[in-house]
């Protein structure tokens, strides 16, 4: 309806269209590693009945993300020992998931015929829908990057919790609970 | 002898006609294989944070816009979150009760990785023929129209209270948890928002 009110109000572009749809999600996490990955794509349309070379490249970020659900610490996650002045501190397990793209596309390389059209938006999203499918796949694919991640993340909590309780006086032991999800999360937002 | 010329004249006409049709039809029902190649991921960079998110956020949006007469519609798919670097607080533990000060917050805002996160509808030209010239907006143009939309998207949460609410939920996580920690009341302060310079 929306988009239907958008598109019959002209295109002025003065008007800011209204949203089509927005979820906003209250969270408690505790976000510790960020990886940005680089796709880049290639568009080329060159075929013998047409005069002239079309060739683009473009790349753009993409970003995971590792976390902790402190939601999940409970009270009894730490233990105090004041005895030994040390504290036993159990976080919840590591999760990644995929943190969205940059909006802007960077333009590597263009090669355009002087007979040829240049690029236009609609291939340009087209390219990054490729390169979007690519990358999930190869996420799936392999583990290491999520690896890579969930490592930085733990080494980055355990320095966080350490210092922050030595502060106090105390020495910290650091854990995490184990049953961390195997599997990179594309989003943890529900679709409309 | 004029006869002839117009005869085979009529002729050739008639060949190269069929033989563009022929390119046409060909070029336009041969199966293309996809003229689109993709490179495998490489990891730009890895960063270390300590940040809480109290906010995520997820947005479609329309954008209709007009740039160097060219308007292109659209809709994009958003991806985003509201954090707060904790990593170097601001604690004082001194007394019976340990005060923190809220820092500044982190909006990010992304396009999504869904399926179809930026669908491109129409493009066209709004100055003289208009109508009959094909708009080609460049990528630098696109990247200026993504950039303004990123902008009053963030705008639009500061205006709509989202950024304050997740200021509110900040206060009340790491009360939490840092309660949990050190064993004492803890009372985190709000400056309140910072100043939106977008």
């Amino acid at each position: 309806m929306a988009v239907a009110a958008a598109l019959l109000g002209g295109c002025s572009g003065k008007e800011e269209p209204p949203q089509l749809y927005q979820e906003l999600k209250a969270a408690d996490k505790l976000v510790l590693a960020s990886m940005s990955l680089t796709k880049t794509a290639r568009l080329e349309d060159s075929q013998w009945y047409k005069i002239g070379k079309r060739i683009a490249v473009y790349s753009y970020d993409s970003y995971l993300e590792a976390f902790i659900d402190m939601s999940l610490l409970k009270p009894e996650d730490v233990v105090f020992d004041d005895a030994t002045r040390t504290v036993r501190l159990t976080l919840p397990p590591v999760e990644v998931e995929l943190a969205g793209r940059d909006m802007q596309m960077r333009k590597v390389y263009e090669n355009i015929g002087v007979f040829r059209s240049d690029i236009d938006p609609k291939e340009r999203a087209a390219v990054k829908e490729q390169a979007n499918r690519s990358l999930k796949k190869e996420l799936e694919a392999d583990g290491g990057f999520r690896r890579q991640l969930e490592e930085t993340a733990r080494r980055k909590a355990r320095k966080y919790f350490e210092s922050l309780l030595e502060s106090q006086g105390y020495t910290a032991v650091v854990d995490f609970r184990s049953d961390s999800q195997q599997d990179v999360k594309s989003s943890n937002l529900s679709m409309p | 002898m004029t006869k002839t010329i117009i005869k085979l004249s009529l002729t050739l006409i008639a060949v190269l006609a069929v033989a563009a049709g022929a390119i046409v039809l060909y070029s336009r029902f041969t199966s293309r294989k996809s003229n689109i190649e993709v490179e495998k991921v490489r990891v730009n960079e890895v960063t270390a944070m300590v940040q809480l998110c109290t906010m995520d956020i997820y947005n479609e949006v329309p954008v209709l816009d007009t740039i160097n007469s060219k308007v292109i519609f659209a809709v994009q798919k958003q991806r985003g979150s509201i954090s707060f670097d904790i990593e170097h607080l601001d604690i004082d533990a001194s007394g019976d009760t340990v005060r923190i000060v809220l820092p500044p917050e982190i909006v990010q805002l992304r396009e999504a990785t869904d399926d179809n996160s930026w669908q491109v509808i129409d493009t066209k030209y709004t100055g003289m023929l208009g109508h009959i010239r094909v708009p080609r907006i460049s990528v630098n143009e696109e990247n200026r129209v993504k950039a303004k939309l990123q902008r009053n998207s963030i705008r639009r949460l500061y205006a709509d209270g989202t950024v304050a609410h997740a200021r509110a939920e900040a206060v009340k996580n790491l009360e939490q948890m840092m309660e949990k920690l050190f064993r004492r009341p803890v009372q985190v302060v709000d400056p309140g928002p910072s100043a939106e310079t977008h």
